[in-house]
């Protein structure tokens, strides 16, 4: 675990990190239907489903009300808080039409003019966005 | 005998894919990435020539779910489709298999302690097919047969980088020990710095990818240390990535030396690295296990 004294350490430190939520076991458990929910759209016929009446499509899934409302929203912070990974999210955004940088740049607070302009000129500095800690 | 005979480090960005298929790879947005493989698609194909490649990379929730998450897991079927991940199959043909070695390799692992998951069917996502893509461009059927190695990198934690090292020589050990003659490639791919989640996504950091593509050079192995919070911190939660490039770097033995090598940013969301390595001195370490070193177990899987 390289140099952490347990689990705990190596998982507290992922916090620390501004801007990012890392995909833990606890998000991970969190997240579970929504991501699946998220991965049956990969099917023709379950995006016809979904495209023809969002909310029902939702209710066939056990997740929360908040993670069905942010869905809705295409809220995609909202959905990373409450256990979504991006890669099965990618499911959502892609049948909705958007590529990755058009749905990345929601997240971001940027136009997507801005962000892919930031992407062209050398992408976002790590500089003072390492760890909240030292403010790096 | 089977050789490891060299070693290729790519990023794999669905985007790329999408170009190449769309004939747009001579844009002005993708020309400065496709040329930098156009050494890498000479040399394959008029030098290098592999029989198989062992392909390391990650699935993006095409073939696994959240249902089942393996940490390594070793494609040992005959053929593999691509997948649908959203928008249709990528018109690519499929990938070709071989089962002989890839069984090989699966036995020789766990018996040194690797404790592999064993898939036959399963498709393949833009993580394997783009890679091929920048490689041998749009062949009729690939020219190589692939052996597909999927590692966990999305759902914490992923295998450090010392153990995709280590797995890295166990492979090279496990080549090395198949009778027939095989000329193979180990690619990892996979990064550079990226970041596609949260307000900090878009983040990119040229110097340290750069450090990170020399430290795969010469005799160093500085690279096995590097802890997951490092990646997370300077390359972007999507840079861990990166740990499938030492599986590749691992099973180079002891020195390798660098033949080709590429950086672009930006692909999309992504920094894009390329390099090509040979191994100088192939030795790896012997197996430390009690069914790596007992010759009956060794000649059972032979």
């Amino acid at each position: 675990m390289s140099g952490y004294k347990d689990i705990h350490e190596y998982l507290d430190d992922f916090e620390d990190i501004p801007g990012t939520r890392v995909y833990t076991a606890a998000r991970a458990r969190q997240g579970y239907h929504l991501n699946q929910f998220a991965m049956s759209l990969m099917k023709p016929e379950n995006r016809d489903r979904w495209k023809a009446d969002e909310r029902a499509y939702l209710d066939e899934w056990p997740m929360t009300e908040e993670q069905k409302q942010a869905v809705l929203d295409r809220d995609y912070n909202r959905l990373l808080d409450l256990g979504g990974n991006i890669y099965f999210l990618s499911k959502v955004f892609s049948t909705d039409g958007l590529s990755f940088v058009q749905a990345v740049s929601t997240m971001t607070g940027m136009s997507v003019e801005d962000y892919q302009a930031m992407m062209n000129a050398g992408g976002r500095s790590p500089k003072g966005v390492r760890s909240k800690r030292e403010g790096n | 005998m089977a050789r490891i005979t060299a070693g290729v480090g790519s990023s794999h960005v669905p985007l790329l894919g999408v170009a190449a298929d769309q004939g747009k790879d001579q844009d002005a947005y993708f020309k400065p990435i496709f040329d930098g493989y156009e050494w890498t698609r000479k040399w394959i194909a008029d030098e290098a020539k592999p029989d198989v490649v062992i392909l390391v990379y990650n699935d993006h929730a095409s073939a696994f779910d959240m249902s089942i998450v393996p940490t390594f897991a070793i494609g040992c079927g005959e053929r593999y489709a691509p997948a649908d991940e959203g928008w249709g199959p990528r018109p690519v043909p499929d990938v070709i298999g071989h089962p002989d070695l890839a069984w090989h390799i699966a036995q020789s692992l766990i018996l040194d302690e690797f404790d592999m998951t064993i898939i036959n069917e399963m498709d393949v996502d833009h993580g394997l097919t783009v890679p091929l893509t920048m490689m041998y461009g749009a062949p009729e059927a690939w020219p190589v047969k692939v052996i597909p190695l999927a590692v966990n990198v999305v759902t914490y934690p992923p295998p450090s980088g010392n153990r995709c090292w280590a797995l890295g020589e166990a492979i090279a050990r496990a080549v090395n020990s198949f009778g027939e003659d095989l000329n193979v490639q180990i690619w990892g791919t996979g990064g550079m710095s990226h970041q596609l989640q949260g307000p900090r996504a878009g983040l990119i950091n040229a110097e340290w990818d750069n450090r990170f593509m020399d430290g795969l050079v010469g005799d160093t192995q500085a690279l096995r240390s590097i802890p997951h919070i490092e990646y997370l911190r300077e390359t972007g939660s999507e840079g861990i990535e990166m740990v499938m490039w030492l599986i590749m770097r691992g099973a180079l033995g002891k020195s390798t030396k660098c033949l080709h090598r590429h950086y672009h940013v930006p692909c999309s969301n992504t920094a894009i690295g390329h390099i090509v390595l040979e191994p100088v001195d192939g030795t790896v370490p012997p197996s430390p296990t009690l069914e790596g070193n007992n010759a009956a177990a060794q000649s059972a899987i032979s």
